[in-house]
């Protein structure tokens, strides 16, 4: 037997292609999911989202179903347990309009909550259920079908075994249909404990796990898919967030780092800096300005700024240590206009306190400005604050991420980092980045004499000739000026 | 069976003989329902003779009326008159949940 499936595999190489042929998949239309995917969720098939309770299943499977209902794949939603005009009003405040949808036969929604004092009287099951669904199917022609909150259907039932009977009954149902269904369960306990409904982790063909967790007092927001019957997927947790359109999920969007090749030099804003840089900083590099507090790191990042802007081009602040208006203020003394820069739109700055949210919405907020201003330049101050994001991986994460954001698509950017000693200079939150940055300028300050004397050095610059001097230079009300040695 | 023909002689001068009317919901030749049906039947034998009524509803035959009453899981029985909206799901083998929910028995105190 063995020997002839050998023999066909070796003369049939188009035979073989015929039934390697990959999956069908529906997208589901949640950015970022469908990447982990690797396509979509598994047509005709069962996917399951279990997760504790605010967790963001339940709004995956309605989303996932508007996409569906928006391409004209009309779909029914079954509710076990919140009321139908419930889901409609919370779909209005992310601005999704139901009804509409509902009048086009696009959407059902099915109150199918059971009353928790109906009495109980001997066996049931769902054939009633799939009966109407029958029904309502046919009458739609709906090709996509979510069942919410399973598990309180479920609750009605003493005994696991029936719980599973009825369950499979509904796959079968399910599959007979050739419907592409979304089942959300809630899970109490933490995924690696056996769950109740383990055997509907069997079931499903793509299993998803959703949670909600915190971590140094700020809420994050993970999924992970744990499987996926014939595809390949995402295999890492990722983190999402629930916007203001819906979820978006923020994967990594490549495996292979395709970092576009550095560009010409660009001027530091400053004559003198360029010489010292040998030319200048370099397009779609990074660089890092470190320096003791007052040293002049905002100011250097700022001359920049002006300078850039005054070319034509478009410069994003990520500012985690002041507003717009402190800023632009602040900067007035070293003579640095901003005020214009910010009015022509060419600067856009973006203050947020690093506390305010978790690390995973900082990066959907800077991954979101990229994508609509297309800057050229992008400079983040300071990366030392970003430790108060909750976590030091998360802030380590967050600005591994918006680094290789800004390496894809060419970006020149400044991370500004507060570093109060010479050994921490190269450092985020005790993780060495400095292999990694292809710039680094230190700025020092020192006491001698009565007064301060500033001095930087450019302590590495890839493919630039730069001077390995120390220069002194001076604040002034004309922004910054290196002293002639 | 005794004991239920005991309760049968009480059971006829409970309710002091008002009308019932009973909708049953059940899903085809199921074995849930088609229990359904003879216990309802065998119930209202005993308790209401000679003034009930049962309405059977198929609901692979008649899925928008059970989608009306938002009728999910079967056998479901509904009791429509003397009053409506008291509902017992299953196929009715716990006869006296059933009687004591439709307030059958216990009236006579």
């Amino acid at each position: 037997m063995a020997t002839s499936i050998r023999r066909a595999k070796h003369k049939d190489p188009a035979g073989q292609q015929e039934r390697r042929k990959a999956i069908q998949k529906v997208p589901t239309g949640i950015v970022g999911l469908d990447e982990v995917l690797r396509g979509g969720l598994p047509a005709g098939r069962m996917t399951l989202f279990s997760g504790g309770p605010g967790s963001g299943k339940s709004l995956m499977g309605l989303q996932s179903l508007l996409h569906s209902a928006g391409a004209g794949e009309p779909g029914i939603l079954v509710l076990f347990e919140e009321r139908a005009a419930a889901v409609r009003q919370n779909a209005r405040s992310l601005g999704w309009d139901l009804a509409t949808l509902e009048r086009k036969n696009l959407l059902f929604l099915m109150d199918a909550r059971v009353n928790p004092e109906l009495v109980v009287s001997g066996d049931f099951s769902v054939k009633g259920l799939l009966a109407i669904l029958d029904h309502q199917t046919k009458a739609m022609g709906a090709r996509r079908i979510v069942f919410d909150a399973v598990d309180t259907l479920l609750h009605l039932y003493d005994s696991p075994s029936r719980e599973r009977h009825e369950l499979y009954a509904l796959h079968e149902w399910l599959l007979n249909r050739v419907l592409t269904a979304i089942m959300t369960v809630k899970t109490v306990q933490k995924e690696e404990s056996p769950s109740r409904y383990a055997f509907l982790d069997f079931m499903a063909d793509c299993v998803i796990h959703v949670d909600q967790r915190v971590t140094g007092q700020i809420t994050t927001r993970r999924l992970r898919v744990v499987k996926y019957r014939g595809s390949g997927y995402g295999r890492n947790e990722y983190p999402f967030i629930i916007g203001e359109n819906g979820i978006n999920v923020i994967p990594i969007t490549s495996n292979v780092l395709q970092h576009r090749s550095p560009g010409p030099q660009v001027s530091s804003g400053q004559a003198q800096l360029d010489g010292v840089l040998g030319g200048g900083y370099k397009r779609g590099t990074s660089i890092l300005l470190a320096g003791s507090p007052g040293a002049g790191k905002t100011t250097l990042a700022c001359v920049f700024a002006r300078a850039a802007c005054l070319r034509g081009e478009r410069v994003l602040y990520l500012n985690f240590e002041e507003s717009p208006e402190s800023m632009v203020s602040n900067m007035l003394s070293p003579g640095i206009v901003l005020a214009p820069m910010i009015k022509t739109g060419r600067l856009v700055v973006q203050s947020y306190l690093p506390e305010a949210m978790g690390a995973e919405e900082h990066l959907f907020h800077a991954l979101n400005a990229l994508d609509e201003l297309h800057p050229q330049h992008v400079i983040v101050d300071a990366i030392s604050a970003c430790n108060r994001m909750g976590s030091e991986q998360a802030a380590f994460e967050y600005l591994m991420r918006v680094l290789n954001a800004c390496k894809e698509r060419g970006i020149t950017c400044f991370y500004l980092n507060q570093a109060l000693g010479p050994d921490v200079i190269a450092e985020i939150s005790g993780i060495g980045i400095s292999s990694i940055i292809d710039t680094v300028v230190v700025l020092c300050q020192l006491s001698i004499g009565g007064s301060m004397k500033r001095q930087l050095i450019v302590m590495k610059s890839r493919g630039s000739k730069h001077s390995d001097r120390f220069h002194e230079y001076r604040i002034t009300d004309r922004g910054v000026d290196l002293v002639k040695a | 069976m005794i004991n239920g023909r005991k309760r049968a002689g009480r059971g006829a001068a409970v309710a002091g003989g008002k009308a019932y009317a009973f909708r049953l919901f059940v899903a085809g030749n199921e074995s849930n329902s088609t229990q359904a049906r003879g216990n309802l039947a065998q119930l209202c034998e005993e308790y209401l003779k000679g003034r009930y009524q049962i309405d059977i509803v198929d609901v692979w035959k008649d899925p928008a009326i059970a989608l009306k009453h938002s009728v999910l899981l079967t056998p479901m029985l509904i009791m429509l008159k003397p009053r409506f909206g008291v509902s017992v799901l299953g196929n009715l083998s716990d006869t006296k949940k059933v009687l004591a929910t439709l307030r059958l028995i216990g009236d006579e105190r």
